[in-house]
């Protein structure tokens, strides 16, 4: 329930709506495009980025947080690790939320013997999470060239046209795959797949389950799973180091054994890295919207091995986090709420961006109303904006919110906030890494028999992401992965070394850097600061 | 500053935490339990009892604010049995529900199985999916996150998390392929391999962008 500060403020919510409900804000010009973003949105606060120094990507910019990782060593000591492989497996899948789990079903289809280790538990991802839905382009009125068209403006053309056009293409028939494996995408009466327009898109898209399609999605996934149950999974392994052979061609990774507090090798044919992206390195002191173990190992890993990576200056910021109550600070409000015509208002009761701008823009907005003074503060020193959920009982129907948005609805029915009743405080959160691993049509890094699929990738999405495309590429970037992965049995890997690294970290010392920092950073350090 | 019981020891935390919060404060290394921290993916299961309280509750730990005089632990992943299946090899995979699952034929309506953090009245879908109403059992189950606390009540040795993901698996999966997605999909098939987008994968910038344009205008 909201303290009295924030429900004074509320009242003006509420008593501005009617005069807000006949406004419409115009779209934004180009150049009013690029001064908000410029000004405001965090992508382009210098001081937060330093060119990196070493490996592939030497002089990049990247955020320092990611600068610290990349310029470190890691607690392996490498130099004394046992390398003899505990496992030998055809495909090594590291990671499993949605790209992971669709890599290793793919990679075993063609009769791969697979293996697939993980952070947490299995499902325990970011993919659970997704809530708002996928992209795909079946509505009459859209089509594949139209979804390609859609990604490329949002991503500000920096996107690579061939992943973009393996994603819009493959698109149906991803989602003819998961119909056929028992994934009940919302239908309507006809029995067509409901499709639902959203910020940025030309055309209705956006396929849902409910307000829960990742999580419905990753059931049946999970469940698929154990059909065979030829895949070997290791839970609660994450990876911390890749190894390569002689010619510096991945071969496997090591593995830290969270229970047994150990580390263990395995030896592989191909690997595929699709342990997500970063929010839990919380950038520029950002909340996120990100599970616990979204600490950008992928990145970290690959680098070290060799490989390129591409655009990790550049991150989603998804404008509508929640933050109040305390405990829920940079928990999502879907997309979707925005999309059906919430306002965002100000402390002044005044909206101040057209709702359905792309999200780096709506997020800029709001930085930019907070910055000026026009936020509401929490009784915690935080500050947001409002966003106005009630509205769309009123524009739309009586009962539709809890009936569209359940997990909303119950999420803040725990803390004793009624949406249908309730304005939600919301700020930007950290919500993806837009940019990442740079990888191929098939998935394949520029480091050999090393494939990645799902947020850890980069070249897809450009400079931003549209709602729902992530949900699609790791499906299609898994399923690629997992089939060029799988095509790599003929080989026999040569043994296993971490010869990478002693040539990573002799770069490292020459330049005298010996930074404290330790990476991969598997969990986030944290920091209770309620006190 | 709050006193509570938290794993079994008497021990002081800041007020407004939640137990996962308080877990950490205290200096508990926990990772098993802790996924999503946002109420959306059931990893983070507890057990509380309320200062005065008689009956203990269950939660999710990354909502659950620790209150005065709380005792509170956070649950072990529970075992359940799930049968094993291969869907897209079964045309009508509702007709073998008995088959993977005979125990639900036990059911007895007992409603211990009513802890979920989510709100589903489980034994109502279990019930419902005794008597055949696979549809509305699929629509009921959607929002499970499959925590696994209504298993572990079951005096039946019942999982109604894994029947109702079966019954939702089965039901999308038994229903005809939508004739938008099959229109689409005969429509790129009917295409000559490759046409068009080969010629733009290999545009320039600024051809990208006139193309882009024009498309989006059309
Ligand atoms: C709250 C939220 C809502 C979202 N909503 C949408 C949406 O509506 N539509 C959309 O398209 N996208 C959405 N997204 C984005 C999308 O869900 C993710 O980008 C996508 O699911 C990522 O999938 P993934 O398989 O690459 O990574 P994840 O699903 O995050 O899986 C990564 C896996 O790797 C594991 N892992 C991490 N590190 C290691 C390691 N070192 N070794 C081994 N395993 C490791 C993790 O534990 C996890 O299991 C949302 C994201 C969030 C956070
Ligand atoms: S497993 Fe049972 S208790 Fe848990 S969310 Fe699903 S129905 Fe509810
Ligand atoms: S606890 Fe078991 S027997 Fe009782 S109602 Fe639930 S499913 Fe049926
Ligand atoms: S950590 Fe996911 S529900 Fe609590």
């Amino acid at each position: 329930m909201y303290p009295a500060d924030l429900l004074k403020s509320l009242e003006l919510v509420h008593s501005t709506r009617q005069r807000r409900r006949a406004e419409s804000l115009p779209r934004l010009e180009e150049q009013q495009r690029d001064h908000l973003l410029k000004t405001y949105h965090p992508d382009y606060k210098d001081a937060a980025f330093r060119n990196l120094r070493v490996g592939a990507n030497k002089g990049d910019r990247v955020t320092h947080e990611l600068a610290d990782l990349l310029e470190s060593f890691s607690d392996l000591d490498h130099a004394r690790i046992n390398l003899e492989p505990e496992f030998t497996t055809d495909v090594l899948v590291l990671g499993g939320g949605g790209a992971g789990v669709t890599a290793a079903l793919f990679a075993e289809s063609l009769g791969a013997r697979v293996l697939l280790a993980t952070k947490l538990r299995l499902g325990n991802s970011n993919t659970i999470m997704a809530l708002g839905g996928m992209q795909a382009s079946v509505a009459e009125e859209d089509s594949p060239l139209r979804h390609f068209a859609d990604t490329m403006v949002a991503g500000g053309f920096a996107g690579k046209a061939p992943l973009v056009k393996a994603l819009v293409e493959d698109g149906p028939h991803i989602v003819k795959w998961l119909l056929d494996i028992g994934v009940n995408f919302d239908r309507d009466a006809l029995g067509n797949l409901a499709t639902k327009k959203a910020g940025g898109l030309s055309a209705p898209r956006i396929l849902s389950i409910g307000d829960h399609t990742g999580l419905n999605i990753m059931k049946v996934l999970k469940d698929e799973m154990r059909k065979s149950g030829r895949i070997e999974i290791l839970e609660f392994s994450p990876a911390v180091e890749l190894t390569t052979d002689a010619a510096g061609a991945c071969n496997g990774a090591i593995l830290y054994d969270l229970g047994r507090r150990r580390h263990l090798a395995v030896q592989a044919r191909a690997v595929i890295l699709a342990t997500g992206g970063a929010g839990r390195l919380h950038n520029q002191g950002f909340p996120t919207s990100n599970n616990f173990g979204a600490t950008g190992d992928a990145v970290v890993l690959a680098y070290r091995a060799g490989a390129g990576i591409e655009g990790m200056d550049s991150f989603q910021y998804h404008p509508t986090g929640v933050m109040f109550p305390d405990h829920m600070v940079g928990v999502l409000v879907t997309e979707a709420i925005r999309s059906l015509g919430a306002h965002l208002v100000n402390a002044e009761g005044r909206r101040f961006v057209n709702e359905l701008e792309t999200r780096d823009l709506v997020a800029a907005a709001i930085i930019r109303e907070v910055e000026g003074g026009r936020g509401v503060r929490t009784p915690s020193g935080k500050v947001g904006v409002w966003l106005d959920i009630p509205v769309l009982e009123e524009l739309l129907e009586k009962g539709m919110l809890k009936k569209r948005f359940p997990s909303l609805f119950k999420q803040f029915r725990r803390v004793r906030i009624d949406i249908t009743r309730r304005p939600l405080l919301i700020y930007p959160t950290l919500h993806y890494q837009n940019g990442g691993i740079l990888i191929d049509e098939q998935s394949e890094s520029t480091v050999n028999n090393l494939f990645v699929a799902g947020e850890a990738a980069g070249g897809i999405h450009g400079r931003n992401r549209a709602m729902g495309n992530s949900l699609l590429d790791i499906f299609v970037f898994g399923r690629r992965a997992g089939l060029a992965a799988a095509e790599r049995r003929g080989a026999v890997p040569g043994p296993v070394t971490l010869n990478h690294l002693t040539r990573y970290y002799d770069r490292l010392k020459s330049l005298r850097i010996s930074s404290v920092a330790k990476s991969p950073t598997l969990f986030p350090e944290f920091i209770v600061d309620k006190l | 500053m709050l006193t509570i019981e938290l794993e079994g020891r008497k021990i002081k935390v800041p007020e407004g935490l939640t137990v996962i919060e308080a877990l950490w404060d205290t200096g508990h290394d926990v990772k098993r339990g802790i996924g999503c921290l946002s109420g959306l993916c059931g990893a983070c299961t507890v057990a509380y009892l309320e200062a005065g309280a008689q009956r203990v509750r269950f939660g999710l730990g990354c909502q659950t604010v620790v209150a005065e005089g709380m005792n509170v632990i956070m649950l072990p992943y529970f075992p359940s049995r799930m049968a094993r299946y291969d869907m897209e090899r079964m045309t009508n995979p509702l007709q073998e529900l008995a088959g993977h699952y005979p125990e639900l034929t036990a059911c007895n309506d007992c409603k211990a199985c009513n802890i979920c953090p989510e709100w589903i009245d489980v034994a109502g879908f279990v019930k419902t999916a005794k008597e055949g109403g696979y549809e509305s059992t699929a629509d009921r189950v959607m929002d499970c996150h499959m925590c696994g606390l209504c298993a572990s009540r079951c005096p039946k040795s019942i999982a109604p998390q894994y029947v109702g993901l079966y019954i939702q698996r089965s039901c999308a999966r038994q229903r005809p392929l939508p004739p938008n997605l099959a229109k689409r999909l005969e429509q790129m098939a009917a295409l000559p391999a490759d046409r068009e987008f080969t010629q733009v994968a290999a545009l320039n910038r600024a051809g990208l962008e006139a193309y882009c344009r024009k498309i989006l205008d059309s």
